[in-house]
Formats: structure tokens, C-alpha cells, sequence
């Protein structure tokens, strides 16, 4: 039954050993979201924890994003790197360096080295997206900068920011002296170095507990453990190559027709490894839209797991089954300084996952899935400004307001609350009320779509709507939306989730249409409104269950055109309560759209 | 004589606990009677009757108080029998309770639904109004169109009403203009108003309690009307309370105004007895509480002898389930028990659950068809159990079956089927030290420096590993293990809470408005106590802040250590409180940092009980074993043999070293090799960790 697995290896143990790791992520997980500052941490939940071993191997990652933590393995390695020898207990690293291993400079990274009898033999993570780190304009995704050093960040390539357990100040004055609303960035901080400092805490009790030789017993055990499980999920695959392609929307006169994306998909059972490829992609773009390496992996990475039995373990084991060829100066491959990686966790990110999730479909009904919808409109946007209630004082955050709905799957409809391809549902929304009082900003509407999610056997999640805008004082605003152009697509049969849209509404009512990379400053009684996109659909709409068209229906979640026009269902009565499906007229429009569409 | 009698109804049995007034309990134990549950009760209090040696009639006249729990609103919620209820929200915002605070587990995992909403997203009007954060009137109330709206209501059959508006914690005019209007216009017919309910900041928490708490008013209202008449026709002349998940119990009235704190009221009552058991034996107030049953394992902490409370309670599972919202004790439920199945993952992994057999068929050695291996099977491998003797000999176990189901584990793992076992054993033993872990941290609580008490039928079989992989020696298995809820409901206090939000600022401190806080809040609370017959002096109210870190949106509750803020030392008292409380939870401090604190609380306690009277000290000494003793195996290849103690073997002051099985009729408590244990002077069982 077993490829990889050791002489020795103990499912007991294993099992034991991987539930305490977990516990430790957990633990970590709930002192950053508890303790911080910024919304953008302790509502959203934009931040990850995990664990690395002292040779560089990612570990465990619980509930962390995708997106950040297929990464963490070079920034530690980068850590090792830098400081060499001088790496010691009481240390404490930040990095946030997207080329040497970081995702964006937005999300700054701490890393702590863990000793034991003073071997170092883990690193703790704890990645959290900031609300601010001083770029040029307030924002943490500079989609206009031409290069690393038009965005303006402050940057961290390792850099030590605790050496025995003291805080060196001298990078507490140079972050304070830059990044804008400084006590709430210090705030977030203390909270991400003492996330690291619990995991570093609760992996010595763990050694003290079971002896250091059997923890290192437990992490071969268990990198073997989890390749095996990956093994047993390629297996499943037929041997085939798939390749895909989407884009990026446009972006004003610079990329007038996007960013074309290519991935190509290589599937050996046999040999039980997945290639993926590409090579074949552009070279950099003279803006903020260019992946980091680890932005270019974890993203088409995340794209196979989603493919994949969702319970195979995330770590070093179980990536070890996938090569990734990837191209120097490419924007979805390597980047070459000075480019800028400013917006790499999302945009591209998220065409990079939909494409490899959404080609294992070719493989036939029950594979794959549809593309999530994406784009950080107005629901996602960075707002600051003067606080009108709070003697004019500084704020600065990014609100997640609205959310991009989710793909359509073989087996369920798209999720509500999915937001990103990058995130998948795992973020928090914030609250209208916490946003409103941590804000001098008036929320209009924030509601739910009706017929947006893109038709299906199962549908997309429909999208979601906003309008919002200052109470006193004006508020600069600023998203880089993607979707507004090239909408997610459906597969195998399904339709298109609904596109993004943006305005901004005058003070005497008047709307403008705005672009989907928008940098604004609203002034009191104007305010911006649009939508998120909507998921596509997975499978022939006329293939869906009849009772979820009602259901959807009497729910307000699709119209009676569209159940008449698309998914050829008819309804007995009107009254919701009573509604039924009318079978013979239905299996006749079915009938008559089939005909139509041949 | 005066009787105190408790009745817990759970889904399954209906416990009830009858206390002589000196302390001494009886326990009675009977099938729940879902369609009246008196029947149940009544069966119950029968079958505790005759052990008291008198009747029925007679323990009811003799009683003067009685304290009822129920799972009927729970019970409601899941099967989806609420009443049909509107909820009204401010117009733009009609998706509150489908959207929740978003969150998911599994980031890879695209195979199930979104869950539909606690309401049916039809069931949601939006009323024309608007209230800004300050307070201000944004919007004003559209009162002919809101008329209209609840005209429609009353044309659909509507049976509740929850009203949630947005900042009407700020200013509730409006959510008060649409209750009255509601009286006027559908007389009779219940509502919730969200501010009068839970005054908390964040629409979703307040809409889902307050959707929640109206859509369960209808039932509970005639359930609890009903019962009342029961008892009363059945001759009982006292009084009586009903146990909320406040932590305490309260009256009818006071529960048919807020029913949705019925909701899980019984395993709130598991660390009130669990504070009392320690308290008796002296065994310090933090205290871990856990309670096994066949299919879960409920888990709950006690710190510095306060209840912990928490705002984040799901019915169901977490981010898809409804979240409870109110401040209620926090008791966390995992799904691990004696019918968890034990498999191996196609990568070699020993794994225990999530599936679990349940009750049907249940696990294999109940002979009922199971064939998949569970930890009951397990124990009964290992020996843990007489087959003839389970449930005091109600059911007849099947040996063979559980060796047979046991055995294809097993295989695939090589090891001996005594050896699996004792493994599948272990593991179902780590997710509870895990789920322990996961509350203990949440709190800031050392589980080394806490007693564990614990109770529910299966506790006995693996308590004592659990406690061991904590590094917790102090373990209490009272002798009311099996009924840990009805006897918590004895030494339970009346508890009611009135919160009410007022954001303010540690550096620019409004304690004039603070103040009139507390006395509104007092006010409310004397008014209620008033209304309790016969009750004196013995009552106190806790002042609580909720409060966080200027920025942070995750409060901490925060108590006040002075009655009100009359100075600036009374301030700086509650500053450094908090500062406590947030190092004490996430191990850091910022002291410069201004503290924001949300909303106030004021918790009434009305004592019914006397503080618990230590245990009376007994020597303790070595009981010899009897005749009888069984094989059993502790991990090994091989078995030691193992003797067997029944509870007439042992009295006050018995101790016994392990390896040891004592067979109790309703529980099973393994003492491993090198660990014992003894009988404290109350009868409860107090267990040595080695």
C-alpha cells in the first residue's frame, strides 16, 4: 500500500503528534485575531500562521490562507540565509520581501526561530496583512506603480527585530516614522510577534514532552505520511495533459488587453507527479499586477489541491508531488527586480488558481470546478482619511464589506461568502456597525444579487453589492479590480458569473461609471457603489435539480426569467408558500431550450 | 423536611435529582417523553420515590422548590419546528443572516452547500428607516409603509417577529415605534426587539439572537404554561425556577420574555456543579469540567470560581451553523464518544472519528448490526467492561463482535487487536485533550494548576488518561457523575443580566453616563428581584465591562472592581484590570494604549443555596480486593489480572490502587496501573494521577 512510508513509522504517534501541531497553529491563529489592531486583521482574519521545520520545510498550516502560507518555507530559508551563524534563541524576524520569498510587502511576516537544547529545529510564521506599510499612495496594493520603488514600502528582507527576546527599536522608530497611523500598526505588531512567541512556547513544551529524537521522528513520519496521501490523489487521475488560459482585465492605455495567463498541466499517475508549466506566460508588466514566486506557486498550487481529495494534508510532503517550471522576468513565473509585486496576492493570483481548478473539469462530470468569482471592487477597498469624531486623527484600513461569490463544484453550488480565489471563504466579512463605528463612513446598502451567480447544474454564488461614503471630512479610496472586463468563467456547460461594476454617485445624484482600477477621493454626501463579481456555473443548467430552481426562486436568489429562459423550469402558482414544479411543462422547455441550443 | 428537586430533560433521559436539604442526593433516571414531558418526569421522581422509600404525593408536598431544564427550544431549533417568523431590518440590508461573519474550515473543500439562513431569506422585510452610528437619525421611520409591511405579516400568518435594526443600540426609537405598532396592529402576537434583547455592536450577532428568541417564544411560552399546570395538577404548591444558560436559573415569566436562554441551559449547569464538587473537596476554583456522553464530549472551565461566558456559542457547527450571540456559559461540544469509529487513512494514518455509529446501530458490541470499530468496542476489547453487567446488566454486550470489528484496524497496522485497541483508546483520549486545550487556552488557564471534575456515563473509562496527558493531577468523579446538569440546577443560583452599550474611551472617560448606566441597569434588576417571593438579602450584582484595546474589535470582559466610577483611582483600578485580563489571555500588555470599553453588564445573583460545607476528612485506607476480577489490558500484549469493585465494596475513606475496575450501575471507572483512587467523605471519588 505504501511508497514512502518509513520502517518505523507509527500511525499512533503520528496521528498524536500532528493533533498537538495543529492545537499550536490554532493557538497562534486566535492570540493574532484577538489581539490586533487593524480590521483588516481582527475582522477579516487577512493573516496566516504555520510552522516551518529548522531545515525550511513547511510543516502545518491549520486554517491559514492559501495564498500565504504555500510560501512561508523561503521566507525562513531567507532568514537562515541573512543571518547566518547569527541566528539564535530570543530572535524574531520581519520580512516582507517579495523576492526572497515573501507574497507582497503588504503582508508583513514574523518569523521566530525555535531552539531546542540549541539546535534550531522550527520556525514559527505568523504572516498578516497590514492595513498600512507606507507605500506612496494609502494603500497596501499599488496596481499604478511602475516599479519597487514607485510603491515607496519600507522593506524587510529578514530583518531582526528581537534579539533575546528585546525589541530593537531602531526598526520600531523607522516603521513608526513611515507607515501611516502608526500606534495601530504597533498594535498589530506586538500581536503577530506574540503569535510567533506562543507556537515557539507551546513546540518546546511539546519537545520537553515527548523527547526531541521523537519529534524528529514525527516530522519525517509525517512529510512521508502526507506525500503518500498525495500519491494516493494523483493516482486517481488518468494520465493526461490539460492546459487553460484566462486573463487579467485590462488596465487602462498600459495593458489595453490585459494580462494573458497560459498554464499547462502535466498528470503521471504512474510516476504519481503533477507538472505544472508556465513558461509560457508574459514577460513582467511595468505596474504592480507581477506574481512573486511564492505568489505564482501557492496560487496554481491552491488550484490543485482544490482539485483534489480536499483532506490530504498541506506541507512539504504532499508538494513535493507537484514541479513547478517557472520562468526568470515572467509575470506569472519568477519576477526580476525592480518590479513590482505590489498587488501579487490577488489579481493574477486569483486567474492563476481559477485556470488550474477549473481545467481538471476537462477531465469529464465530477472533476474540477467552475472559476470563483474575483476582483476587489469597492467591497475590498482601502479607505482612509481624517476622523471627524476623533479630533481629526489619521485611519487608515481595507474594509471587506462585500464578497466575490464562489464557483459552482460537481456537487454544490457556489459559496456565499467566498470572496477570493485566493481566500476561498476563509476570511471574515466585516460587520457594517463595527466598520461604521471604527470609520466616519456611511454604509448605504450591502445586499445580495438577485440572477448573478453564473447558471449551472450547480450555480455560482450570486454577487454582492455596496455603496458607501464619507460622514464629514472627504476619504480617498482606492481598489484594483479585476472581473470588470473578463467575467469568471463556467465550465462544462455552465454559464458566466455576473461582472463587476463600479460608480460614483455625485452629491446632486449624478452617476459616473468608473474604471475597475479607481483611485478616489470622495467628499461628504457623494459616495462609490458596485458590485463584486458573481461565481460561474459548473454543468448544463438544464441539468439542474428542479427543487433547487424553486428553492432558488422562492429564496429571491434567481429570477423566474432566468429559471424560464436558462434553466427551463416551470412553477405551478406564485405564492411562495404553495409554489410548486410544474413536471410536464418543465421536461417540454427543457425539451424545447435543448433543440434551441443544438 | 423540605425536598429541593432539579429535572434535567435531555434528549434522551430525563434526570432528576432530589435534595433531602441536608445534602444528601438521589438520583432518578427515566426515559424523555418528548410530547409531554411531565410524563417523563413524573416516571423520574417515581422511580427516585421509591428509592427515598415515600411517594410521589408525598416528595412533592414536601418540596419547596423545584428547578426545571429543558432541551425543548434546542430541540426545536434542530428539527426546524419554530414558529414562522418575519424579521424586519433596515432597508438596503436584507442579507444579515445569510451572510453571518463569513469564515470556513476547509479552504479546498467545495462539496457542500452554503447553509440557508436561520429565517428563510423571504421571511425578511426591510423597513424604510436609518440610524447612523452617533445615534443620529439618518433615515427617518417610514411609519405608513412599516404598517403596511405588518399588515402583510398578519395576512400571511405570521406566528413571531424579530425587529434588528442597525445602531438601535445607539437609538431605539425605531426598533420601539415598530414594537408598538406590532401591539397595535397584531395584538397577541410575539416579538423581539433586538436592543431589549442583546446590546451588543454587530448586526449579525444581534439579528441572529434576536430571530432566534422570537421564532422559540410561541412554543415556549405554552411548554413552559403547560408544564406549570402539570406540576401544579399533580399537587406541587412551590416554586418554580427553569435553569437558562446564563448560569443560573430564573423564573417563567422572565424565560417566556427571553426563551432563547433556555438554549443550552443544561450543560451550563455542569461547572456550576462541577465548582461546587471542588469547592467540597477543597480542591482550589479553577476548575475544568467534562462531560461524556455516548455521542459528545462537552467541555467547560470555571476560573478563579467564576463561570466563563461567551459570546461566540453556534447551534450547530461553527460558521455555518446560527450563532446564539447572548453571553452564555461557555460549554464547547465536540463529536467524540463511545460511538466515534477508529480507521485508517489511505495514507497509513490511524484515525478516530468524525464518523461516528451513533446509537443505531450503534457500536459493534451492542450486537445491533454495527460492524465498524468504535471505542466502545474498544474498551470492551481491553476488558473495561462486564458484558453481562453493562448498564447494570440492562444490556448484554457482544465480545466477539467488538474483537471482530477491532480486528481488520488491526491489521492494517500490525499490532495485536488488545494492542489497537488500547491506540483507539488514546486517540479518542487526545481529541478530548484537545477540545480541553482549546478551551483552557481561550481563557488563560493552566490545566496543570486546575481540578478536573468530571461526569456523563462514559467519563469513567478514559478520564483518567485524559488527565494524565494534561499533567492535571486533581480529578473529581462525583457520585452524581451521571446527572452532572440536574445537580448543578442544586446549586445553582437566580442569575439574571441586563447589558446595555455605551462606547467610551479609558482617556476621555464619560463616568457621569457610566454611572447612570449602572443605575438603569441596577434599577432593572432590583425590579426583578423584587418580583421573586420570599427572598432576603442574599444577593449580589456583579459590575462587568466590555472592553478592548483602542482598535481591537474582540472585547474581553472586564469586572469592575468598584460598585461605580466616583474618581480617578476608580478608573485606573478598572484600567489595570483590563490590562490583567488581556495579558492573562494573549501574554502581552500595551500600556499606552487607550481601552475601549463597548458595553456594561450588570449579573444579579440571588443565592438559593448555601455556600458548600467541606467535605467531611476521613482516613483513608486500602480496601481489599474481593474474588472478583477479569483480564484486562493496558497496552500491552498481555493482560493483568484485574480486580473488580462494586460500590457496595466501598465506603468514605476507601482507597484503591489501580489497576483496578469499579462497576458502578451507571458508569464504569477504570483506575490504570500506578494510579488509584479514593472516597472522599461526600461519596465522590477522588482520583490519583500518576
Amino acid at each position: 500500500m505504501t511508497d514512502t512510508t518509513e520502517a518505523d513509522f507509527d500511525p499512533y504517534m503520528t496521528a498524536i503528534i500532528s493533533n498537538r501541531i495543529d492545537g499550536i497553529i490554532r493557538e497562534m491563529t486566535n492570540t493574532l485575531l484577538r489581539a490586533a489592531r487593524s480590521g483588516v486583521i481582527n475582522g477579516a482574519r487577512d493573516f496566516s500562521c504555520s510552522i516551518c521545520t529548522g531545515d525550511n520545510r513547511l510543516l502545518a498550516s491549520a486554517e491559514g490562507l492559501p495564498i500565504h502560507i504555500f510560501g512561508s518555507h523561503m521566507q525562513t530559508q531567507a532568514m537562515c540565509d541573512f543571518a547566518g551563524d547569527e541566528l539564535a534563541e530570543g530572535d524574531c524576524y520581519l520580512h516582507n520581501d517579495p523576492y526572497s520569498g515573501n507574497t507582497h510587502a503588504g503582508d508583513h511576516t514574523y518569523l521566530v526561530p525555535v531552539f531546542i537544547d540549541g539546535e534550531h529545529l522550527f520556525t514559527a510564521v505568523a504572516k498578516a496583512h497590514q492595513a498600512d506599510i507606507g507605500n506612496a499612495l494609502p494603500t497596501t496594493y499599488m496596481a499604478g506603480a511602475k516599479d519597487q520603488y514607485a510603491e515607496g514600502a519600507l522593506i524587510f528582507p529578514a530583518v531582526r527585530i528581537q534579539r533575546n527576546h528585546e525589541m530593537v527599536e531602531d526598526v520600531v522608530r523607522m516603521c513608526r516614522s513611515r507607515i501611516r497611523v502608526p500606534d495601530q500598526w504597533y498594535g498589530d505588531f506586538l500581536a503577530g510577534i506574540g503569535a510567533a512567541r506562543i507556537a515557539e512556547r507551546r513546540l518546546k513544551e511539546l519537545c520537553a514532552k515527548y523527547g526531541k529524537e521523537q519529534i524528529k521522528a514525527f516530522v519525517r513520519h509525517w512529510f512521508a505520511y502526507s506525500e503518500q496521501r498525495m500519491i494516493q490523489a494523483i493516482r486517481a487521475l488518468p494520465r493526461v495533459t490539460l492546459t487553460n488560459s484566462g486573463a487579467h482585465d485590462p488596465f487602462g492605455d498600459l495593458l489595453p488587453e490585459g494580462i494573458p495567463l497560459k498554464v499547462t498541466i502535466d498528470i503521471d499517475p504512474e510516476k504519481a507527479l503533477i507538472e505544472l508549466d508556465l513558461t509560457d506566460n508574459g514577460d513582467n508588466v511595468e505596474c504592480g499586477f507581477n506574481e512573486s514566486e511564492a505568489c505564482t506557486s501557492a496560487s496554481t498550487i491552491t488550484g490543485i489541491f482544490n482539485a483534489l481529495d480536499s483532506s490530504v494534508p498541506r506541507n512539504y510532503g504532499s508538494f513535493s508531488r507537484i514541479r513547478l517550471k517557472l520562468r526568470d522576468g515572467c509575470v506569472a513565473g519568477r519576477p526580476k527586480f525592480p518590479h513590482s509585486c505590489s498587488v501579487a496576492t490577488t489579481n493574477v493570483a486569483d486567474r492563476l488558481v481559477n485556470i488550474v481548478q477549473s481545467a481538471f473539469a476537462e477531465l469529464g462530470e465530477g472533476w474540477g470546478l467552475a472559476e470563483g468569482g474575483l476582483g476587489m471592487g469597492a467591497g475590498c477597498a482601502v479607505v482612509s482619511g481624517k476622523d471627524h469624531r476623533a479630533d481629526n486623527a489619521a485611519y487608515v484600513n481595507q474594509l471587506f464589506l462585500a464578497n466575490a461569490g464562489g464557483p459552482g463544484s460537481p456537487s454544490a453550488d457556489g459559496w456565499i461568502t467566498y470572496g477570493l480565489p485566493v481566500a476561498a471563504g476563509l476570511m471574515y466579512r466585516d460587520s457594517v456597525e463595527i466598520d461604521e463605528l471604527k470609520h466616519p463612513i456611511a454604509i448605504r446598502f450591502l445586499r445580495l444579487m438577485e440572477g448573478t451567480g453564473g447558471a449551472g447544474k450547480f450555480r455560482g454564488a450570486p454577487a454582492m453589492e455596496v455603496a458607501y461614503g464619507p460622514k464629514e471630512q472627504p476619504m480617498d479610496v482606492i481598489w484594483p479590480c479585476d472581473g470588470t472586463v473578463y467575467p469568471p468563467k463556467g465550465v462544462r456547460g455552465g454559464g458566466d458569473g455576473f461582472r463587476c461594476r463600479h460608480w460614483k454617485v455625485g452629491a446632486n445624484g449624478q452617476e459616473e461609471e468608473l474604471p475597475n482600477i479607481a483611485v478616489l477621493k470622495i467628499r461628504k454626501d457623494e459616495y462609490v457603489r458596485g458590485n463584486q463579481a458573481g461565481g460561474g456555473g459548473y454543468g448544463n443548467p438544464l441539468e439542474r435539480d428542479p427543487r433547487r430552481v424553486l428553492s432558488d426562486v422562492i429564496e429571491r436568489y434567481e429570477t423566474l426569467e432566468r429559471a424560464n429562459d436558462i434553466y427551463g423550469v416551470v412553477f405551478s402558482g406564485s405564492d411562495p408558500d404553495t409554489m410548486g414544479i410544474d413536471e410536464a411543462a418543465t421536461a417540454r422547455r427543457r425539451a424545447e431550450l435543448r433543440r434551441a441550443a443544438a | 423536611m423540605t425536598y429541593r428537586i432539579s429535572v434535567d430533560t435531555g434528549g434522551t433521559f430525563t434526570d432528576v435529582v432530589v435534595n433531602d436539604g441536608n445534602g444528601n442526593f438521589s438520583i432518578g433516571k427515566s426515559l424523555t417523553t418528548p410530547d409531554r414531558i411531565f410524563e417523563g418526569m413524573r416516571n423520574a421522581m417515581v422511580n427516585v420515590a421509591q428509592d427515598m422509600s415515600t411517594s410521589l404525593e408525598d416528595l412533592l408536598e414536601n418540596t419547596s422548590l423545584l428547578i426545571y431544564g429543558t432541551t425543548r427550544a434546542t430541540n426545536a431549533i434542530v428539527t426546524k419546528t419554530v414558529a414562522k417568523t418575519a424579521l424586519l431590518t433596515t432597508q438596503g440590508f436584507p442579507d444579515v443572516l445569510v451572510l453571518k461573519e463569513g469564515g470556513k474550515f476547509n479552504p479546498h473543500d467545495f462539496s457542500q452547500d452554503y447553509p440557508h439562513p436561520y429565517l428563510p431569506r423571504r421571511h425578511t422585510f426591510e423597513i424604510e428607516e436609518r440610524v447612523g452610528s452617533e445615534g443620529q437619525i439618518i433615515i427617518p421611520l417610514n411609519i405608513e409603509e412599516a404598517g403596511r409591511t405588518i399588515g402583510r405579516l398578519g395576512e400571511q400568518n405570521f406566528e413571531a417577529i424579530a425587529v434588528c435594526l442597525l445602531w438601535s443600540i445607539a437609538d431605539p426609537s425605531h426598533e420601539l415605534q415598530l414594537g408598538a405598532l406590532i401591539e397595535e396592529m397584531l395584538p397577541g402576537v410575539p416579538y423581539t426587539l433586538s436592543h431589549q434583547l442583546i446590546s451588543v455592536v454587530r448586526e449579525y450577532r444581534r439579528a441572529s439572537a434576536t430571530a432566534i428568541d422570537a421564532s422559540l417564544k410561541p412554543l415556549m411560552q405554552a411548554h413552559l404554561r403547560d408544564l406549570e399546570g402539570d406540576l401544579r395538577l399533580a399537587g406541587y404548591q412551590g416554586e418554580v425556577l427553569v435553569s437558562t444558560a446564563a448560569g443560573g436559573c430564573s423564573s417563567i415569566d422572565a424565560l417566556i420574555e427571553k426563551p432563547i436562554y433556555t438554549v443550552g441551559s443544561g450543560p451550563a449547569m455542569a461547572p456550576i456543579a462541577a465548582r461546587t464538587y471542588s469547592a467540597m473537596e477543597g480542591m482550589g476554583e479553577d476548575v475544568i469540567v467534562c462531560d461524556t456522553g455516548g455521542t459528545t464530549f462537552d467541555v467547560g472551565v470555571v476560573r478563579d470560581g467564576r463561570l466563563t461566558f461567551s459570546r461566540d456559542t453556534w447551534l450547530g457547527p461553527r460558521y455555518t451553523g446560527d450563532l446564539l450571540g447572548i453571553s452564555a456559559v461557555d460549554m464547547r461540544s465536540i463529536g467524540a464518544g463511545g460511538g466515534s469509529i477508529a480507521w485508517i487513512d489511505d495514507g497509513g494514518l490511524m484515525r478516530v472519528g468524525p464518523m461516528s455509529a451513533g446509537s443505531v446501530p450503534g457500536p459493534a458490541c451492542y450486537g445491533r448490526g454495527g460492524t465498524k470499530p468504535t471505542v466502545s468496542d474498544a474498551a470492551v476489547v481491553l476488558g473495561y467492561f462486564d458484558p453481562d453487567y453493562f448498564l447494570g446488566g440492562r444490556m448484554k454486550l457482544d465480545v466477539e463482535a467488538a474483537r471482530h470489528a477491532v480486528h481488520g484496524v488491526a491489521l492494517q497496522i500490525g499490532l495485536t487487536i488488545e494492542e489497537t485497541a488500547f491506540r483507539i483508546l488514546g486517540l479518542a483520549s487526545d481529541l478530548m485533550v484537545r477540545a480541553i486545550g482549546d478551551v483552557t487556552i481561550n481563557e488563560g488557564v493552566n490545566p496543570r494548576e486546575s481540578t478536573i471534575v468530571a461526569g456523563g456515563g462514559a467519563a469513567g473509562v478514559n478520564i483518567m488518561l485524559i488527565a494524565r496527558e494534561l499533567g492535571c493531577g486533581k480529578v473529581i468523579l462525583p457520585g452524581s457523575a451521571s446527572a452532572l446538569s440536574a445537580a448543578g440546577m442544586q446549586f445553582a443560583n437566580i442569575v439574571a443580566e441586563e447589558a446595555q452599550s455605551l462606547v467610551t474611551l479609558s482617556n476621555r472617560f464619560d463616568a457621569v453616563r457610566v454611572n447612570e448606566v449602572f443605575d438603569e441597569l441596577e434599577n432593572k434588576l432590583d425590579a426583578f428581584r423584587r418580583k421573586l417571593p420570599g427572598r432576603g438579602d442574599a444577593y449580589a450584582i456583579e459590575r462587568i465591562g466590555e472592553a478592548r484595546y483602542l482598535g481591537q474589535i474582540w472585547e474581553l470582559d472586564t469586572p469592575l472592581p468598584m460598585d461605580r466610577f466616583f474618581g480617578d483611582d476608580d478608573l485606573a483600578a478598572y484600567v489595570g484590570a483590563f490590562h490583567d485580563v488581556h495579558e492573562r489571555v494573549f501574554a502581552v500588555r500595551d500600556p499606552n494604549s487607550p481601552i475601549e470599553t463597548v458595553s456594561w453588564k450588570a449579573r444579579l445573583k440571588v443565592a438559593l443555596s448555601e455556600p458548600p460545607v467541606p467535605a467531611p476528612s476521613v482516613e483513608f485506607s486500602e480496601v481489599k480486593p474481593g474474588a472478583a476480577t477479569r483480564p484486562c489490558f493496558f497496552g500491552g500484549k498481555t493482560p493483568l489480572e484485574v480486580p473488580i469493585y462494586k460500590p457496595g465494596d466501598l465506603a468514605p475513606g476507601s482507597r484503591i490502587q489501580g489497576p483496578a475496575i469499579i462497576e458502578e450501575t451507571t458508569t464504569t471507572l477504570v483506575v490504570y496501573p500506578d494510579m488509584a483512587v479514593s472516597i472522599s467523605g461526600n461519596g465522590n471519588y477522588l482520583l490519583e494521577i500518576a
